[in-house]
């Protein structure tokens, strides 16, 4: 049966577009690239836009727990003003390790301060404004001011990255639990989810651990903060049970965050 | 039919960057939207069936999709335009709707 001419060309136009648009894959970085420059500015300031429209209507949204958090609070103050009165040295020693703190991470590491343009269509992943132009190379990890673990480079564009977010199905590394010898492999779950999967059964673990990154694998420097643990999961036949990680990241109110740049995996 | 085409091309453009770069902040019920996909469905559903707009709209969004993620070109361009194609073929012959 022979098509009608019109739908003829029509078929013919959308072949000629797929071959196109498949043999686009040999020059994927360059295409990508393009519309990336091209599209940064507007997107910094889109995201900059949705960072204070969603803080707005975050702060509306809680605006019937003000109260409670209020009282809370005036009750905190009150234990601390007798805290202060009673232990006045102690608090100052506390005061200038917390500032020694606040530039740990500068001290370790060397840095490269990049902003957050966008975060992929249907993936775990973000595009960060600085590229293999500006020193960055795949494998390199990317944290927060607070040492927060995000994710690591995988793909490096001339003047953008792409990161993996520690929360994407491909992610896994070794971790383990702060203060304790608790080991196991944080495996992304997709959707922000995490799992401490591989946790011997006589290695304790409980809600509100703190999940740090673990050097072993050398995937991720010691010590980066992954997230808590929000549920455990024992199965009495297996020699190792799992948890549940929330993240603590959150890419809502992340626009600057940092490169690591002296360590990269083998 | 040209101007047709741009109205497209920067709809679905302004429209992927809003979503990786806006959109991202809000989450309905933990998920994100995923809007280009419900614009061509939209368009496709919504148009008569013997205009052929939706399955350029259904390239349009599907090739911007794969710009804006970590897939290979061509992996969402494919699905969508498949996706066009049968809504199209399913109301040309199955579906008979009195708008139109």
């Amino acid at each position: 049966m022979k098509l009608p001419a019109k739908k003829n060309k029509i078929l013919i136009i959308i072949v000629i577009g797929i071959l196109l648009v498949l043999s686009l894959n040999f020059f994927q970085k360059e295409t990508k690239g393009f519309f990336y420059v091209i599209s940064a500015p507007i997107q910094i300031t889109f995201w900059s836009a949705g960072d204070r429209v969603s803080g707005f209507f975050e702060a509306v949204g809680n605006l019937s727990n003000l109260q409670n958090e209020n009282d809370e609070l005036q009750k905190v103050i009150r234990e601390l003003l007798v805290e202060k009165a009673s232990s006045a040295e102690l608090k100052k020693e506390n005061e200038t390790l917390r500032g020694a703190l606040q530039i740990g991470l500068q001290k370790d590491f060397q840095l490269a301060l990049v902003e957050i343009i966008s975060k992929d269509i249907g993936q775990e992943s973000i595009l960060i404004n600085q590229g293999s132009g500006d020193g960055l190379s795949l494998g390199m990890p990317v944290v927060t001011q607070e040492r927060v673990l995000l994710g690591r480079i995988s793909e490096v564009f001339e003047s953008f990255s792409r990161v993996t977010l520690i929360s994407n199905k491909e992610s896994s590394f070794d971790a383990k639990v702060s203060g304790n010898d608790t080991t196991g492999v944080a495996r992304g779950q997709g959707n922000s989810k995490i799992k401490f999967e591989l946790v011997p059964q006589d290695k304790p673990l409980k809600v509100d651990d703190l999940v740090v990154s673990s050097s072993l694998g050398g995937i991720y420097p010691e010590g980066l903060l992954a997230g808590t643990v929000k549920k455990v999961e024992r199965n009495d036949v297996s020699p190792f049970y799992q948890a549940e990680i929330l993240p603590l990241f959150d890419i809502r109110g992340s626009a600057a965050v940092f490169v690591i740049l002296n360590f990269t995996n083998d | 039919m040209i101007k047709r085409v741009l109205i497209i091309l920067t709809a679905f453009y302004l429209l992927a960057l809003l979503q990786t770069s806006f959109f991202v902040h809000f989450r309905l019920w933990g998920i994100f939207p995923n809007f280009i996909l419900i614009l061509t469905l939209l368009i496709n559903v919504f148009e008569k069936p013997q205009k052929n707009t939706g399955i350029f709209a259904g390239f349009i969004g599907g090739f911007l999709l794969d710009i804006f993620s970590s897939n290979l070109i061509g992996f969402y361009t494919l699905i969508l335009l498949t996706l066009s194609f049968l809504i199209k073929i399913i109301f040309r012959k199955y579906v008979r709707a009195p708008a139109w």
